[in-house]
């Protein structure tokens, strides 16, 4: 079998016909299947976010909280959510180069600092929180347990998150190693 | 130009099609990559100046799009035994071949793919080095390997 056997199957394959006014909807961002689903994400964390941001102050005391304590969840809580939104318009753009090769190698690059700047943004901002919620408390062996147990799920989390990012970096890393076609 | 935009996109839509049915193995995946392939096409168009053939541009920001976009990690699929035995490539079994080529072609890595749908399609080694990103002998080289593999995928 020689490669160019296969030229009439490959330019004969086709599928159902999509009618132009199916493709204007695949144009507009709100029918994206993959862009919906971490845009929702996006949007219900957000709004969480801030509302926790506006009632916090009353609901959980922060009057009576070191001011510390509420410049570091304010400015932890606001650096996650401008993060967020970078990210979300990062994942938008995939093409980065005016070939494939440049595109995929840029592309990584950008995907691994934004996994960086994500997992170190949400680790801050839960040992923001929980500084703010232990900032006036009297520690006695049993708080302690209870923060030391806090501090394990924070770092599960975190774990947890790393290993998403990973994957998608490595499949990313497997693509340029395979982009450096060697001649040898 | 979204009317010239739509047109284009439409009278070159099986572009688009076989590479979503490459890159991705269910129904649903492949439609979802369609969309995102649109969409992202759409983004570009502003730029496509038209130095290039319109083809050559939808399978640059196609295949872009299928490699770099974040796919679920699923179980490793075995396609060989579901691949159609021998069928013929000219016996007008055209259903029966294409799975067989396309089952063929999702065993490739992701470059592969992309490197052996362009020389598919007709484009030449010049026009493939340059959507690569590579030397043109080093396209050659590289689809002389994969030539090897399919033959033992094929065999």
């Amino acid at each position: 079998m020689e490669l160019d056997d296969l030229k009439p199957g490959w330019q004969n394959a086709g599928g159902t016909s999509k009618t132009e006014a199916e493709i204007l909807k695949m144009t507009k961002i709100t029918h994206h299947p993959s862009v919906k689903k971490i845009r929702t994400k996006l949007i219900i964390e957000t709004i969480m976010l801030a509302f926790f941001l506006t009632v916090y102050y009353d609901w959980f005391d922060g009057d009576k909280k070191p001011v510390y304590a509420n410049v570091l969840l304010v400015c932890s809580l606001l650096a996650y959510i401008l993060n967020d939104v970078i990210g979300y318009i990062s994942l938008l753009q995939p093409i980065r180069g005016s070939n494939l090769k440049t595109s995929v190698e840029k592309y990584l690059a950008g995907i691994k600092r934004l996994s960086v700047l994500s997992i170190f943004f949400s680790f801050v901002y839960g040992v923001c929180f929980i500084v703010f919620f232990t900032s006036v408390i009297n520690f006695n062996r049993e708080k302690k347990f209870i923060l030391l147990g806090i501090m394990v799920l924070l770092v599960q989390a975190t774990l947890w998150s790393y290993r998403i990012w990973r994957r998608w970096i490595k499949a990313l890393k497997q693509q340029v190693s395979d982009m450096e076609f060697d001649e040898g | 130009m979204e009317k010239e935009f739509l047109k284009s996109v439409h009278d070159y839509q099986k572009i688009i099609y076989k590479i979503c049915k490459m890159y991705r193995d269910s129904k649903e995946d492949q439609e979802d990559l369609f969309q995102e392939i649109v969409y992202q096409l759409w983004k570009s168009y502003p730029s496509f100046k038209g130095e290039s053939k319109i083809s050559s541009w939808i399978y640059r920001i196609a295949l872009n799009t299928a490699m770099a976009v974040y796919r679920k990690t699923k179980p490793a699929v075995e396609y060989l035994p579901d691949l159609p035995e021998q069928a013929s490539w000219d016996d007008g079994n055209i259903s029966q071949n294409e799975e067989r080529l396309f089952g063929a072609l999702r065993l490739l890595n992701d470059p592969e793919k992309a490197l052996v749908s362009l020389y598919l399609e007709d484009f030449s080694y010049q026009e493939i080095a340059a959507i690569m990103g590579i030397t043109e002998s080093n396209a050659g080289v590289r689809l002389n390997r994969i030539k090897n593999k399919l033959k033992i995928i094929l065999k």
